[in-house]
């Protein structure tokens, strides 16, 4: 391990139904933000209902914590979590070439799909009660090609498209240091810092890319992320701003 | 094109028309700015040639849903949905999702009890799924958003008495 941040609990359990669920059931009694590692799932899941591969030797880990502010603010955390995701790579395999994020949370590699990160928090008015942060990491395997959608980014490994072998437990701790840096600069500067960074790091920005919700389809020119974490897209009739969507390139 | 403006858009003038309905008025005016030379003129009426009209500039007008006049009924609410006190509303700019995952059934619907703290909606920006509690036990009134809506802070979600 590369170390572990302090303030930060780690929980190793060798299988779990899904890591995300396992968070929203131990949320309330935590004292601090905590790391979920587990060896296997048996019910991982991806975004509205997606089917995650999770096989032993993959990382499969959330972090759940009781993050101050309200729900917008927590889920600025999905760039936080991409950014930390991003260096932990960075880190283990030592350089940055090949890496992109794309948005909001996705960490490519060599053009590929390497991770997946699902945020789930609960709560309304003032604040959260907590966040848990989902991130699968394809260390060892990816799903073949043909398991994903149509038009989705092609699945890559770790292992693939590098040759490093890593245990889970071993990149978590390179994952929970990255994290707990852009975690401290959040907290201490707000979203500008992260925005940067992440910006920094962004696939295809400046190109035409299309944005596909469950009811629509907005393509244009790549333009910036907001101070509200929303992807900016010009348009034929004018700046488009979104919360939430499905990116293609 | 600005679609996701558009489906906000749709959703801001269903609202109104909601608004109508419940108010037992016979028109309703307003006027949206999002910027130099681009505004959106509503007018909401239950009577007359034109029951819904919009004007969008420059974007080319959406084509809004039917308002359908329908027999109002509580005339003594209030003019916005969200003042209501058994009002929800949205703590993020983002979509809404009522099920849990596609083909999965509702997590509520109009008529059921709920108890405080029942996941009532999920609304997700930024692939974070924010599950929306139910402020306090009670019994779901109305559902004021449609699957996939888009919703901005404080839009008014459900009605919870």
């Amino acid at each position: 391990m590369s170390g572990w941040p302090s303030g930060y609990g780690l929980r190793v359990l060798d299988e779990v139904d899904s890591t995300l669920s396992e968070a929203a059931r131990i949320a309330p009694g935590l004292d601090g933000p905590e790391w979920i590692l587990a060896h296997r799932q048996t019910a991982a899941r991806g975004r509205r209902g997606r089917v995650w591969a999770a096989p032993e030797g993959n990382l499969s880990a959330t972090l759940v914590m009781r993050p101050a502010g309200d729900a917008g603010q927590a889920a600025l955390r999905s760039f936080v979590a991409a950014l930390a995701l991003h260096d932990a790579l960075a880190a283990v395999i030592g350089r940055d070439v090949g890496l992109a994020l794309k948005w909001p949370n996705d960490v490519l590699l060599n053009g590929g799909k390497i991770a997946g990160i699902l945020l789930e928090s609960a709560g309304a008015g003032r604040g959260v009660a907590h966040l848990a942060i989902g991130i699968g990491v394809n260390l060892a395997a990816a799903p073949a090609p043909e398991a994903v959608e149509p038009g989705a980014v092609r699945p890559v490994s770790l292992s693939g498209e590098t040759g490093i072998a890593i245990s889970p437990v071993e990149f978590l701790g390179h994952l929970a240091t990255a994290f707990d840096h852009w975690e401290r600069q959040f907290r201490a500067h707000g979203f500008a810092p992260v925005r940067v960074g992440w910006l920094g790091r962004a696939a295809r920005l400046g190109e035409v890319i299309t944005a596909r919700t469950g009811t629509a389809e907005t393509t244009g020119t790549f333009e910036t992320v907001d101070g509200e974490g929303n992807l900016v897209l010009k348009t034929a009739a004018g700046r488009v701003s979104i919360p939430a969507a499905d990116i293609y390139f | 094109m600005g679609h996701n403006k558009h489906d906000a858009d749709v959703a801001f003038i269903k609202a109104l028309a909601e608004l109508l309905r419940e108010n037992d008025l016979a028109e309703l005016q307003v006027k949206r700015d999002y910027g130099d030379n681009d505004s959106l003129n509503v007018r909401v009426s239950r009577y007359g040639p034109a029951p819904v009209q919009t004007v969008h500039v420059p974007v080319a007008a959406p084509s809004a849903a039917p308002a359908a006049a329908a027999p109002a009924a509580q005339p003594d609410l209030p003019a916005d949905p969200a003042a209501l006190p058994g009002a929800v509303t949205s703590p993020m700019v983002g979509t809404v999702y009522l099920q849990a995952e596609p083909g999965t059934p509702a997590f509520v619907s109009v008529g059921d009890k709920v108890a405080e703290g029942d996941t009532l909606l999920i609304v997700e920006a930024m692939k974070t799924m924010n599950h929306i509690p139910a402020p306090r036990a009670g019994i779901v009134r109305r559902i004021l958003v449609e699957d996939g809506a888009a919703v901005e802070y404080g839009s008014p979600l459900m009605i919870i008495e």
